[in-house]
């Protein structure tokens, strides 16, 4: 028994040893994963957009236009940079970007609020920004609709001759509250990161273990190593004693994320010892496992970097993070479940966001656990057959 | 020198495995086509929420009712207690939940506005925010309904996304996401064509095949690769833009030519990676970096105006925050023309200094792995000779060993 797991660290920590000394490795399997937890969140380090330069252009210049003007101007998610009297003005200046959206205030809106009628405001926001058109469209909405609440009510009070308390409360009798119970601020980078973070540590540790060729025996990068006993050990030994290294190295970058990245950009932290622990141990199997699959395919080093940098961003937005499962198309969402961000990103949201107990987390952790074996297996049968096979191509 | 071209093509292209395709066309069409389809829902519908019903009334009915039917919704859970709900939320399966209030309908009824939570999840920042805004809708219209059905709201707001009226995903994230990956596709396939003659130690044999002309060989493996990313960049840009208004003929000369732009910038960068780090392992590395988050940067999901200085000027140096730019210009129609010339003089700059610089460095690279190959060959060849001198010589002494051997056996046998 001492002699089995003397073997086993033999080739954990000589493949421990590699991703310090092999220059490819070196660089995807240490310096990588440092270096996206940095550089990835630094776009949204001022976490939400706000004050977004926006036009009103006022056909009416009215004293009711004019409040609405400045109402808007007080709005915090926009900054009304202009008030233009022509809409083509407002186009223009929407174009040359010094604008991202504009509200259209009708001519004779007075006019026709005070004669009883009813009116149009447009708000036009540029098509090609999702979240600028999100954030001008509830400003500019909110006072629009506060000008039109305060007109409604006044027509209630008069209508029905009630006291302005009473037509208040007969305009809107159930108002609603909205609580955000995760991301109070709607930071933007408390939305992305945390889900992009997860997919740093698989991209780079699948990428990491096909440039190092996976359980392969005999690998040709070695040069002086090819024919050393921890090289060549059984099959068995190399397998599960690769993998000790590599679940070893990432969960120090899984602390690592939890103590440092998350500080760093003030990511709420709300992950509890036991569910963190169990999602380390069934992500990382998982994750270590596909790898272990995939490494058996390539036959050079730098190609799976090459495929694998083209499949980051599907498999983001797989992961459902942004867009609701329902609508994905069927032969997407079956396609899904091969890769473990699927599983991962909502379990690690979870936990470390929405501070998930081991009850909440073991419905998401058991897919994964799943997708663990069935890697396992067929990494297991894969190594098997590739050790049997002389290949004389390539440079693993 | 035609002639030389195509042999050199031929070389490059023809003769090749099938990674070069894959990083070259299977992978960026794939990948794109992927994404445009992903959002075939076009906008977001069926978000998951609960209810926690803790008045049981006709009024509470109703509102339920009016969730249920409303398709940016789905009402996947009526919970008994409220801890059932948040544990939901926690687990993610549902986006937040509602809770209608005991004595909901007496109270509205008697005007005391009795005020309705609503609990969202927050994390999953746009689904949330077009659940809360539907709820809010939902509600007032139904609590509308109980005093002022007869009275419209004086004040009705259009919210119109120019050009993209129907706020169709297809239009916001698979445009920029089908450029972001043709972005990335056009610095990895330099990389890799720019690159291999190295790896497999070929640049004497794809020189020769230029005519020994370095000029050749550059043109001939960057001219065929801009035009293959170029032309299926467009096909698949075309195919996710059927779903907004269709371009005139002027916006599609515009897009495209910024399309153009931007892939003979990211092929000119490319050539400029492996020029400086001399190897496919680094440069890829390298672009990866660059270009592999570039649509973080690029400013269609989150505002560049909102990023850090620094980020800003990052953001500016990546060809793909200029051809958004022009695409973006080009969604509002002839008023965006001139401005989109700008980015694409950005771009054409951008696409001169990395082809510059890129040609500089690989004359340099190419010029120094003539010397390299040579050397590494008369190596080789001198090792053969040394292997083959030294088996001859084991051979002759192993020869002799048995001649003395049999001489020795024969001197015995004479004894």
């Amino acid at each position: 028994m001492i002699d089995l797991f003397k073997r086993l660290f033999k080739v954990a920590f000589a493949e421990w040893k590699l991703f310090y000394t092999d220059p490819a490795a070196v660089l995807l399997l240490v310096v990588a994963g440092v270096l996206y937890a940095f550089y990835y969140p630094t776009p949204y380090m001022n976490q939400t957009a706000s004050k977004i330069p926006v036009a009103v252009v006022d056909l009416d210049k009215t004293v009711m236009s004019r409040d609405l003007t400045q109402m808007s101007a007080a709005a915090q998610q926009i900054d009304v940079r202009y008030v233009f009297s022509d809409i083509r003005e407002a186009e223009e200046a929407m174009a040359n970007e010094k604008i991202y959206g504009f509200m259209v205030i009708p001519q004779d809106m007075e006019k026709t609020l005070r004669n009883g009628g009813k009116t149009n405001v447009n708000v036009f926001t540029h098509g090609a920004y999702v979240m600028l058109h999100g954030n001008i469209g509830t400003a500019f909405t909110t006072c629009a609709l506060t000008v039109g609440a305060t007109t409604k009510v006044k027509r209630i009070a008069l209508g029905k001759k009630v006291p302005a308390a009473k037509a208040i409360a007969m305009r809107d009798p159930i108002p609603i509250s909205v609580q955000t119970m995760y991301n109070n601020t709607g930071s933007y980078s408390n939305y992305v990161v945390p889900s992009v973070l997860v997919l740093i540590l698989q991209q780079t540790l699948v990428i990491g273990i096909c440039i190092l060729g996976g359980a392969r025996a005999h690998r040709k990068f070695r040069k002086l190593q090819r024919d050393s006993s921890v090289e060549n050990e059984l099959m068995p030994y190399r397998y599960f004693g690769r993998s000790l290294a590599y679940f070893l190295h990432y969960c120090s970058f899984i602390l690592f994320y939890h103590f440092v990245v998350y500080n760093v950009f003030d990511f709420p932290r709300r992950g509890e010892i036991l569910p963190m622990v169990a999602f380390a141990i069934v992500f990382l199997f998982s994750v270590i496992n596909f790898g272990m699959v995939l490494s058996q395919v390539f036959l050079r080093r730098e190609t799976s970097m090459q495929l694998f940098l083209y499949m980051s961003i599907p498999i983001l937005f797989l992961s459902n993070f942004s867009w609701p499962t329902e609508l994905i198309p069927a032969w997407m969402k079956g396609f899904s479940c091969l890769l473990p961000s699927t599983f991962a990103i909502p379990a690690w949201l979870a936990i470390e966001q929405r501070g998930a107990d081991i009850y909440d987390a073991a419905s998401l952790l058991l897919p994964l656990a799943m997708q663990a074996v069935f890697y396992l297996l067929l990494g297991l049968v894969l190594t098997n057959l590739r050790d049997g096979s002389k290949l004389e191509t390539g440079d693993m | 020198m035609f002639l030389a071209f195509f042999r050199a093509f031929k070389k490059i292209y023809i003769s090749h495995n099938i990674v070069l395709w894959l990083v070259l066309l299977i992978l960026p069409v794939a990948t794109s086509t992927f994404m445009v389809d992903f959002f075939s829902a076009e906008t977001i519908q069926h978000v998951p929420i609960g209810i926690l019903k803790q008045d049981r009334s006709l009024l509470a009915d109703d509102i339920e009712m009016a969730l249920r039917a409303d398709p940016v919704l789905s009402v996947e859970m009526v919970c008994e207690e409220r801890s059932e709900c948040e544990h939901a939320v926690v687990r993610g399966d549902l986006q937040g939940f509602i809770v209608l209030p005991y004595d909901m309908e007496r109270r509205a009824l008697r005007l005391e506005a009795p005020v309705t939570p609503v609990y969202s999840s927050g994390q999953n920042y746009l689904t949330n925010t077009f659940a809360v805004k539907e709820i809010r809708s939902v509600i007032s219209t139904i609590g509308a309904n109980q005093f002022t059905k007869q009275m419209d709201d004086p004040i009705h707001v259009e919210l119109k996304s120019v050009g993209n009226n129907s706020g169709n995903y297809q239009g916001f994230l698979g445009l920029g996401l089908v450029t972001a990956i043709f972005h990335l596709a056009g610095i990895l396939a330099a990389v890799y064509l720019f690159s291999f003659p190295f790896r497999d130690h070929r640049v004497r044999e794809f020189l020769a095949a230029a005519g020994n002309s370095r000029m050749v060989l550059g043109a001939a493996t960057f001219l065929p690769m801009v035009a293959i990313l170029w032309l299926s960049m467009m096909a698949v840009y075309a195919y996710a833009h059927r779903a907004l208004a269709p371009m005139t003929f002027d916006e599609f000369i515009m897009v495209s030519a910024g399309q153009l732009a931007m892939l003979l910038a990211c092929s000119g960068a490319g050539a400029a990676f492996v020029g400086i780090t001399g190897n496919m392992r680094m440069s890829t590395s390298v672009a990866g970096v660059i270009a592999g988050p570039a649509f973080a940067f690029a400013g269609q999901t989150f505002p560049v105006m909102a990023m850090p200085f620094a980020v800003r000027c990052f953001a500016f140096l990546l060809p793909l925050t200029h051809v958004l730019k022009v695409q973006s210009t080009m969604l509002l129609g002839s008023v965006g023309k001139a401005h989109a010339w700008e980015s694409i003089v950005v771009l054409l700059f951008m696409a001169l200094f990395w082809h510059l610089l890129g040609a500089r460095l690989l004359f340099l690279r190419w010029k120094e792995a003539l010397v390299k190959e040579a050397d590494w060959e008369a190596r080789e060849k001198l090792k053969l000779k040394d292997k083959i001198k030294s088996a001859a010589e084991a051979i002759a002494s192993d020869l002799s060993v048995r001649k003395a051997i049999a001489s020795d056996i024969a001197l015995r046998r004479q004894r």
